[in-house]
């Protein structure tokens, strides 16, 4: 056998251009046709904190950072709108990207011939976090104060170079400075994303859409094949497409518009910057860094990392897993899909998520408090070792087919809801005995009730009681579905009508102006949805 | 084309054309709802400085108000000061004759060629009535001093005239700043003096006559003077 030339991809995108976009099997639009999507999400989130963010450039003003943002927010028409929404896209760039990475990691699409693509996406990670960092930093507001001086911290605390690293990010130290760079360093790294992404798009369509991995039989390369019957991506995924878009954006604009309204949102999600670091109830706000990086701000309090600098115990605790997720399409090599034939992987996938949960809770619990070696080792260890244990005792029974988990996917990713409640119960447990408050007990009681349903749910999803549910789905019939969009139509006019009116001189009516765009945006979704299915037989 | 109708019944064209509509629309009320948030906020507030002009006296560059004798006749130097806010600046001009003896300025309607509307100017303060005031942004397309200046009446170019080197606008202060020539279709607002004479002392009390150029009101559009009782004078020689 001839040994085959082997190309990069860049060669072979270049030379051998693939149809761009692709089509794609029908059941990627059917229902669970979402979970092909989840990259799509994210770009729909990037793209609404695009617009957003170029409209905030307007305004921003980093010689006045803090007051230019009140003022944003009180006096400009619709400013409260525009703000809110863009940190809360931003939120839910966060979340869709790690549940991009995670679907990707337990079904193993980061294996050949996904490699580099998979690496693009880790890369992407770094670059979406350190986006939002600047980004959440940018108010001026006490608690991007506070994310400052930890950023400061860990990039001072780089050996040899940590003051011109400090220098090229944070700025030589006046106010001004800090503030212009981090505007700077936020559009900068908002533009690498965007090439980034345009990358991993292209490698995306060269490799294909990861098929359900029955298609290749369990089995590397899991390539998606036109057998001729996909249907055009014009007009089929198009509208697919929109209706996904509509949904991220009305799903972005509802939230932030809905906590804006209720009283005593904690500073950790509320929609608004807090009071400026001078202020005198700045002493009144935990210090917190926003909620997606809690996980390193808490492994600072470690005592063994005190004595660390920060910046080795970021490398410790964010830069190991991260180095993890790189080479691990270059280690775990083998072809095999299956989840229970790499324990290790699955293994450390539930780990790692039960690790990034636990440390974000422990860090919004806690903000601050020094944490014991021994207790450290505790929360590790013991997790680590019961799930690897479990994780491997599952994998070998179903190798030997003595029990048989249907929908393993959706069992593991209870298993990691599970933990990290029982986690949670057990922190509130020990506050509750220390400093007994009914608030402790409350969420006490609501945090073993979230355990014990969690762990019915995996036995039930390992006996196969969910499966019966997906065949016994009917769609409605062809009338009633043209009946319910001609109402939801109706009502998206009725709620145009009734923000076209609304006078937005107060953050109370933007709210109920976003609340009102954010039902029309869904209402597009649903609408399209309905076409799909009664047009389009989806 | 022909795999777009595949399994859609001819019956079905209706319900596929009405459902088209209702999604078009459902999306278009999305999108008309949205753009309103958007074009309204990208305008930024305009808020005015002050509720009303605000009556200041006119300091001297040494922190004391100025009397008649500060002021030249016919003075080559350019005299400005800011009013009412700080990226407004006015003339201050002291009119003579050619034997720079002092003018008396009478009031006079001014004509506003573009609109044809007419506003009285408000004449000459000081013991002579001779002293006038004028914003200092060229009408036409906002040219400031010097490139803007008085050319006193033994000038050889435009004599006693304002003449802007931009384009070309030349206005008479003798005759409440109107336009001499174009292309400025619009005289210069006109600032109203009064005169203290027991103290000898000038202030500034309101503008008369168009906005001043490149603001959406006399009163918005800049930042308020350091001062709420006094303004100052400045000076600069022309270029030409």
């Amino acid at each position: 056998m001839p040994r085959e030339k082997k190309e990069n991809m860049i060669e072979k995108i270049m030379n051998d251009p693939q149809p761009i976009p692709r089509k794609v099997p029908d059941y990627m639009r059917t229902k669970g046709g979402g979970w092909f999507w989840t990259g799509a999400m994210v770009m729909f989130a990037f793209l609404y904190e695009v617009i957003t963010g170029l409209i905030l450039l307007l305004y921003y003003e980093p010689s006045n950072a803090y007051a230019s943002t009140e003022a944003f927010l009180s006096s400009t028409p619709f400013g409260s709108f525009i703000l809110t929404t863009h940190l809360y896209g931003a939120y839910a760039m966060v979340v869709l990207v790690y549940i991009h990475l995670l679907r990707n990691l337990y079904e193993g699409a980061y294996k050949h011939p996904r490699e580099s693509q998979w690496l693009t996406g880790v890369i992407l990670l770094i670059t979406t976090l350190g986006a939002g960092f600047f980004g959440y930093s940018m108010s001026g507001d006490v608690l991007s104060a506070d994310a400052t001086d930890v950023g400061r911290g860990i990039a001072g605390g780089i050996p040899v170079i940590g003051n011109w690293i400090l220098g090229i990010f944070f700025g030589n130290g006046t106010q001004l400075s800090l503030f212009s760079r981090m505007l700077a360093w936020h559009i900068i790294l908002v533009a690498i994303i965007g090439l980034l992404f345009a990358a991993h798009f292209f490698m995306a369509e060269y490799n294909t859409i990861m098929p359900k991995r029955e298609e290749s039989g369990y089995k590397v390369p899991a390539i998606d094949h036109d057998d001729g019957s996909y249907k055009p991506w014009y007009p089929y995924n198009l509208v697919y497409m929109i209706q996904l878009m509509l949904l991220t954006f009305g799903i972005i604009v509802i939230i932030p518009s809905v906590l804006a309204l209720l009283p005593g949102v904690p500073p950790l999600f509320s929609p608004f910057p807090q009071v400026s670091p001078t202020s005198p109830l700045a002493a009144s706000v935990p210090a917190y860094p926003p909620w997606f990086l809690l996980f390193v701000y808490k492994e600072l309090d470690f005592q063994f990392a005190q004595s660390l600098t920060p910046f080795w115990a970021t490398v410790i605790f964010a830069g190991m897993p991260l180095v993890y997720l790189l080479i691990l399409p270059y280690v775990d090599k083998s072809s095999s899909l299956r989840m229970r034939d790499r324990p290790i992987t699955v293994s450390f996938a539930i780990l790692g998520t039960i690790y990034l949960a636990s440390l974000s809770l422990w860090g919004a619990l806690t903000p601050g408090v020094a944490i014991a070696n021994w207790k450290v080792a505790l929360f590790f260890f013991l997790p680590g070792i019961a799930i690897i244990t479990l994780t491997w005792v599952i994998a070998d029974a179903m190798k030997k087919e003595k029990i048989h988990v249907r929908n393993a996917p959706w069992a593991f990713a209870t298993m990691a809801i599970m933990a990290v409640s029982a986690f949670g119960s057990g922190m509130l447990i020990l506050a509750d005995i220390r400093t007994p408050s009914l608030l402790y007990t409350i969420a006490m009681i609501l945090t073993l009730m979230v355990t014990a349903i969690s762990a019915a749910v995996v036995i039930a999803i390992s006996r196969g009681v969910f499966t019966q549910h997906a065949e016994a789905y009917k769609p409605m019939s062809r009338n009633a579905y043209t009946i319910a969009g001609s109402g939801f139509t109706a009502s998206a006019i009725f709620i145009l009508f009734e923000i076209s009116v609304i006078n937005p001189d107060t953050v109370f009516k933007t709210s109920l102006y976003g609340i009102g765009l954010g039902v029309l945006l869904l209402i597009g979704g649903a609408v399209l949805r309905m076409y799909r299915a009664t047009i389009y037989h989806e | 084309m022909s795999e777009k109708n595949n399994g859609d019944e001819p019956a079905d064209k209706d319900r596929r054309n009405f459902f088209k509509f209702l999604g078009v629309a459902a999306i278009a009320a999305g999108g008309i709802g949205a753009l309103r948030g958007v074009l309204e906020n990208v305008s930024p507030p305009i808020t005015a400085a002050f509720s009303a002009f605000p009556t200041l006296l006119l300091y001297s560059q040494s922190g004391k108000p100025i009397s008649t004798n500060d002021l030249i006749v016919n003075n080559s130097t350019i005299v400005l000061f800011d009013y009412p806010l700080q990226n407004e600046p006015n003339f201050l001009l002291r009119l003579g004759d050619s034997n720079n003896n002092d003018v008396a300025i009478e009031p006079t309607t001014v004509t506003i060629p573009a609109t044809g509307k007419t506003f009285q100017s408000p004449g000459g303060v000081g013991p002579h009535n001779s002293v006038v005031a004028s914003s200092a942004i060229c009408q036409h397309l906002g040219c400031i001093p010097p490139i803007i200046h008085f050319y006193p009446p033994s000038s050889s170019s435009y004599p006693g005239k304002v003449h802007c080197n931009c384009h070309g606008s030349t206005y008479d202060p003798y005759k409440g700043f109107a336009v001499v020539t174009g292309p400025t279709t619009h005289p210069l607002p006109n600032t109203v003096l009064t005169y203290d004479s027991a103290k000898d002392q000038y202030s500034v009390s309101s503008l008369v006559g168009p906005t001043i150029y490149g603001h959406s009101s006399d009163l918005s559009g800049g930042n308020p003077l350091a001062s709420s009782s006094y303004t100052e004078i400045s000076t600069l020689t022309p270029t030409s």
